[in-house]
């Protein structure tokens, strides 16, 4: 009532002219617009469902906007369809409105149906030719119904009508969808240009050289990240997994102390954890935490994976066993896990299934020199000199090939192991690693003859296996080729951060050796 | 999560104690019941006594009783209600006569109210909107009964449909009654001159043609229509107009109408434009990707607040320069202007109660009010140069007096490592037990591997046996079979001793109706009472599932209970088709015997 009468007193002035009693004066429709709206951005929403129900009250229903705010209200708290049904209404009332169909595809959008989005977007492209918003969108949505071709089309024209970070990040996750890494770099690489403080973008730009194994450029960008937000834990996560690589096992766990109050259950910073104090030769440490990132990521085998390699260290051989047969569940293409799993089978004295695993694992592996080495040491040591000596050629055909793609070192263990094999098989003197190695080589030529009825024992002695783990692990001369591998291999995103592998792939070699000894 | 703790750092850093804190608690009344946007507050000396008093255009709780308020110090001076709700508040000079005392303008509605000495004096109403002429013509048409009801409405939604000049309220009005009321709505409104009114949102004073503190300033306007209005402080004509491509929010203006201007809006469509004193349309934008919570320029930059938490400062060419992360949602900025060393901040209301003070990137300060503040505004307050007005949500006003040694200073430790890097981590201890099964597992490895195969041998194995069993003697819940796949499940409601037992039989072909079905229940009588314990199953139709109610008698006082077995039988089989055992809970309640 108090308002119907003030109402009155205001418009008195501007209408002089008389009118019939009965003809009420009209309120205006769009009266409290502003005050819906700055409650609505202040997030006050109570307060804006108020002045909303009051207005359509005082309005039939009349007012578009109080329509519209309900509706993202609604949609706000979940009520999808709800706000939808009202867009559609806002939709009626004022149809040249690109706005209201912009609105009403996002519903569609957050109800899943992208091809029905897509549909009212591009009409709504139709009015409204030059907005930024509904390009970057209808890419979205043709990412989701993976139209890759089209969705690059329209992230692009959405780049050209207004740069945004948003935009950047959706056109480099096509890529990576697509398996273009180095389309996906020159992306991020644009947008760090555009906005150079963002640091999900430089963690994500990080995180991608780091894939490519560009370790520099990689590290610059991650330090850059942590430069403008010292707490982002996804560029902690990524440059201590790089530290571990480069031995720095205190920085690093100094680093994840501050992640592991961000995010205290996260299953790559424990499994990080856990591999820096294997690093640190704290096995039992070590244990636990990957113990506990296992509790938080039961089916991630990269963490079982390593569960096995530290329990093979430890000598438990029944347990490596258990984590390393099921990680092979859940990874069942990987060489190196058989050949762990051989690893701990031969020593829980079941050669048959070592056989098998090791069988496997060549069959799987490219790369790894170490898969047939180690095999042909339980050849070797079974007395059947022809297959080891079969495997031992296939080691050096993958020895050279290493060497042919990049000058390496081996790691002297793994040297050192080949050398006396080769010797016992009476084939040492053709080896092919003449450089890396100089010292101990012509150290062992001189008594190789002695030291092969010394392998006539059992070569994998136990008690040896803790110091070649750790010496390794300490050492870091992993042959680089190998590491690429290890990374192209699990298809990471970009935004999820599994920096795991790099940490994995050290100690991975490292296990071989102690079956060499 | 990161983003808070660190902030939480920040803030333990840049916040101090009451002993050295930078403000003197002046006044606070938690009570004041003053609810007010930031664009309410204005600071002026009305009365031309030195005195500085602060102007609220107050909506009143619920934004039901909207009054201007004038407070001298702590004490409410006047309070006049007002026609509408106030938009916004601002004092200007108008003209160059002594004594140069302000005026107060109000933005409510369509008008802004002006007074001077407090009073009264002058109303000036946004210019009526041309109306559709198509529309005008249609209601001239109506006026002398050339054109009935039905075709009048036909016509108006023809204009709707595609009309760039929307239709006016009489005739949204129209459109949406039904038939019966038309003709009444038409003999009653037809005789009105069609009107189309626009509102005020946002309104700012722009100085004319001097940079001086005291110079004469013009009202700039921000409408409902997506226009800008300059008016002339003198005669209140318009003296520009500019239009927008959306419906401006927050406006901020720099240099002098005469000489050089420029106007930045922040619109409803997440977008800021930037316009200059040629320029009918907007020079620059800026797509925020989110709404604008405050617009303050500092110096050259422009600082905007998103409701995605965060500032942007921006160049006056709309150029991004940075952001920073806020803890929680921006409520309301204005600027914090300290002359005496030549200091401009930016304020930031958070939704958590702090006040948050920022020198671009730099926080400065952080002051936290009881309630989350919903306005803000600094400046001459009394005789003090500094001081800091908060009005809280629930209606609360503070007054803060900056102390006259307070000097801000970037916090130091901002590129410190954060707090949490010294703090152990928490890896689980050794046990004994731990240790002495380590050992062992070394010492006796193979034999426990070997064990451990064996017994997962005959596990599978038991394992497969029993599935077998179960499927040759049907003692699963769930039949196959080609004639009856049938679905059981069962649902025991009650406390006891009275259970009612409801088995749901859902018959899972796709086209063929299971005739002929019986349900039998194997129980203990000593335990269990049921009124039927064998019964004949109706036809069941595919698909749908049947509630079976009966009820269950538990006879013992002893707290036992015991399994039911329900078995789905086929007329003329002894095979059971499915079968289902019914864990029954303790009764809790006595029994009737």
């Amino acid at each position: 009532m108090a308002e119907e009468k003030l109402r009155m007193k205001t418009q008195v002035p501007e209408s002089q002219k008389p009118r019939p009693k009965k003809a009420s004066e009209f309120p205006i429709v769009e009266k409290l617009n502003w005050l819906i709206h700055l409650h609505y951005i202040r997030k006050d929403y109570e307060a804006c469902k108020a002045v909303i129900k009051e207005q359509l009250q005082e309005t039939q229903g009349l007012c578009e906007y109080a329509i519209y705010v309900q509706a993202l209200i609604f949609r706000l708290e979940g009520n999808i369809q709800e706000s939808l049904e009202l867009f559609q209404t806002c939709a009626v009332l004022s149809p040249q409105c690109a706005d209201n169909l912009k609105q009403v595809a996002r519903s569609l959008f957050l109800l899943g149906k992208h091809k029905a989005a897509t549909e009212v977007y591009n009409e709504a492209a139709k009015l409204n030719q030059k907005d930024w918003e509904i390009c970057h969108n209808l890419g979205v949505c043709y990412t989701y119904l993976k139209q890759f071709n089209k969705a690059q089309d329209q992230l692009h024209s959405a780049l050209q009508l207004n740069k945004h970070d948003l935009t950047y990040i959706m056109l480099g996750k096509i890529h990576l969808l697509e398996g273009d890494l180095d389309k996906a770099i020159e992306i991020y690489k644009k947008a760090v240009e555009f906005s150079p403080e963002n640091t999900d973008l430089l963690t994500t730009l990080g995180l991608l050289y780091l894939q490519l194994g560009v370790y520099q450029k990689a590290f610059e960008h991650l330090g850059n990240a942590l430069t403008y937000d010292p707490a982002n834990y996804k560029a902690i996560l990524a440059a201590g997994s790089m530290m571990q690589t480069h031995g720095d096992f205190d920085v690093a766990l100094t680093k994840y102390r501050v992640v592991a109050c961000a995010i205290p259950e996260s299953p790559p910073l424990w499994n990080n954890i856990g591999m820096c104090f294997f690093g640190k030769k704290k096995y039992v440490a070590a244990i636990s935490c990957l113990k506990r990132a296992n509790y938080l990521a039961p089916f991630d085998w990269k963490i079982l994976y390593n569960l096995g390699l530290v329990h093979l260290t430890m000598q438990q051989y029944a347990s490596a066993f258990h984590f390393l047969s099921a990680a092979i569940n859940f990874q069942p293409k990987m060489g190196e896990l058989y050949m762990l799993l051989a690893v701990a089978l031969t020593n829980l004295e079941d050669t048959e299934n070592a056989k098998r695993a090791y069988a496997e694992a060549v069959r799987l592996d490219k790369c790894n020199p170490l898969v047939n080495l180690n095999y042909a040491v339980l050849l070797y040591n079974q007395g059947e000199k022809k297959g080891a000596l079969a495997q031992y050629q296939e080691m050096e055909k993958k020895v050279n090939f290493l060497k042919d793609k990049s000058p390496l070192e081996f790691d002297f263990e793994m040297v050192e192991m080949a050398q006396k094999l080769g010797a016992a098989l009476q084939v040492g003197e053709a080896l092919v690693w003449t450089k890396p190695v100089k010292d101990p080589k012509s150290k062992h030529r001189t008594n190789s003859a002695s030291k092969s009825a010394a392998l006539q024992q059992p070569l994998g002695s136990n008690q040896a296996l803790g110091q070649a783990m750790s010496s390794a692990a300490a050492y870091r001369k992993l042959p680089s080729g190998a590491i690429g591998a290890q990374f192209t291999k699990p298809p990471s995103l970009p935004l999820e951060p599994e920096p795991e592998p790099t940490v994995e792939a050290s100690p991975t070699e490292a296990s071989e050796q102690k079956k060499g000894k | 999560m990161a983003a808070t703790s660190s902030s939480d750092s920040d803030s333990g850093r840049a916040e101090s104690n009451e002993a050295n804190s930078k403000w003197l608690d002046a006044h606070y009344d938690p009570m004041a019941n003053i609810h007010t946007f930031s664009s309410c507050l204005a600071l002026a000396d009305l009365h031309g006594d030195g005195e500085y008093k602060l102007v609220v255009g107050d909506l009143g709780p619920g934004g039901q009783q909207p009054r201007l308020k004038v407070l001298k110090g702590p004490t409410v001076l006047t309070e006049s209600p007002l026609p509408a709700l106030p938009a916004s508040a601002v004092t200007f000079l108008m003209e160059q006569h002594e004594p140069r005392t302000p005026a107060l303008a109000l933005a409510s509605g369509p008008c802004v109210y002006v007074y001077k000495n407090l009073r009264p004096y002058f109303k000036f109403s946004l210019p009526q909107l041309p109306p559709n002429p198509l529309e005008q013509d249609l209601w001239n048409q109506a006026k002398e009964d050339r054109i009935d009801p039905l075709t009048l409405k036909e016509m108006l939604e023809g204009i709707r449909e595609k009309a760039e000049v929307p239709l006016s309220v009489q005739s949204l009005r129209f459109l949406q009654l039904e038939m019966s009321e038309m003709e009444a709505f038409v003999n009653q409104h037809k005789a009105k001159v069609i009107k189309r009114q626009t509102v005020i949102t946002t309104m700012t004073t722009l100085k004319k043609n001097l940079a001086d503190e005291d110079a004469v300033s013009c009202l700039v306007l921000g409408t409902e229509n997506k226009e800008l209005l300059v008016l002339d402080p003198e005669a209140f004509t318009i003296l520009a107009k500019m239009s927008l491509p959306s419906v401006p929010v927050f406006l901020e203006v720099s240099g002098q109408f005469d000489v050089e201007f420029r106007l930045t809006a922040a619109c409803r469509n997440g977008s800021i434009y930037i316009l200059r004193r040629d320029s009918k349309h907007p020079k620059y934008c800026i797509d925020l990707s989110a709404q604008p919570v405050g617009l303050v320029r500092v110096h050259k930059i422009l600082v905007v607040g998103s409701t995605q938490e965060s500032l942007h400062g921006f160049t006056h060419k709309g150029k991004k320069l940075w952001t920073v992360q806020m803890p929680a949602a921006i409520l309301t900025m204005n600027l914090l202007e300290q002359r005496s060393r030549g200091l401009q901040a930016v304020m930031a209301a958070l939704a958590n109660g702090e006040v948050r003070i920022y020198r671009d990137k730099a926080l400065l300060n952080v002051i936290h009010a009881p309630d989350a503040v919903t306005s803000l505004c600094f400046g001459r307050y009394g005789r003090e140069d500094n001081t800091l007005i908060m009005t809280t949500r629930g209606g609360g006003l503070i007054i803060k007096i900056l102390k006259r040694t307070a000097v801000f200073v970037e916090g130091t430790g901002e590129t410190g490592p954060p707090l949490a890097q010294t703090t152990k981590l928490n890896v689980p201890r050794k046990t004994r037990l731990y240790v002495d099964q380590t050992l062992r597992e070394r010492e006796a490895g193979t034999a426990m591997h070997r064990t451990f195969q064996t017994d997962l041998y005959l596990l599978r194995l038991r394992a497969a046996r029993a599935y077998v069993q179960a499927l040759e003697s049907s003692l699963s819940p769930m039949s196959t079979t080609a004639r009856e796949p049938l679905k059981l499940h069962a649902v025991v409601q009650g406390l006891g001793p009275t259970f009612k037992l409801t088995l749901h039989l859902q018959n899972t072909s796709t086209a063929r109706p299971a005739v002929g079905l019986q349900v039998c229940f194997l129980y203990n009588e000593a335990l269990y009472a049921l009124p039927r314990a064998f019964f004949k199953v109706p036809l069941l139709v595919p698909g749908l599932s049947y509630p079976l109610e009966t009820f269950v008698e538990s006879l013992s006082s002893k707290g036992i209970s015991d399994v039911i077995k329900v078995l789905v039988l086929r007329e003329g089989q002894s095979a059971p088709l499915l079968s289902a055992h019914i864990n029954m809970p303790v009764s809790e309640g006595m029994a009737a015997a």
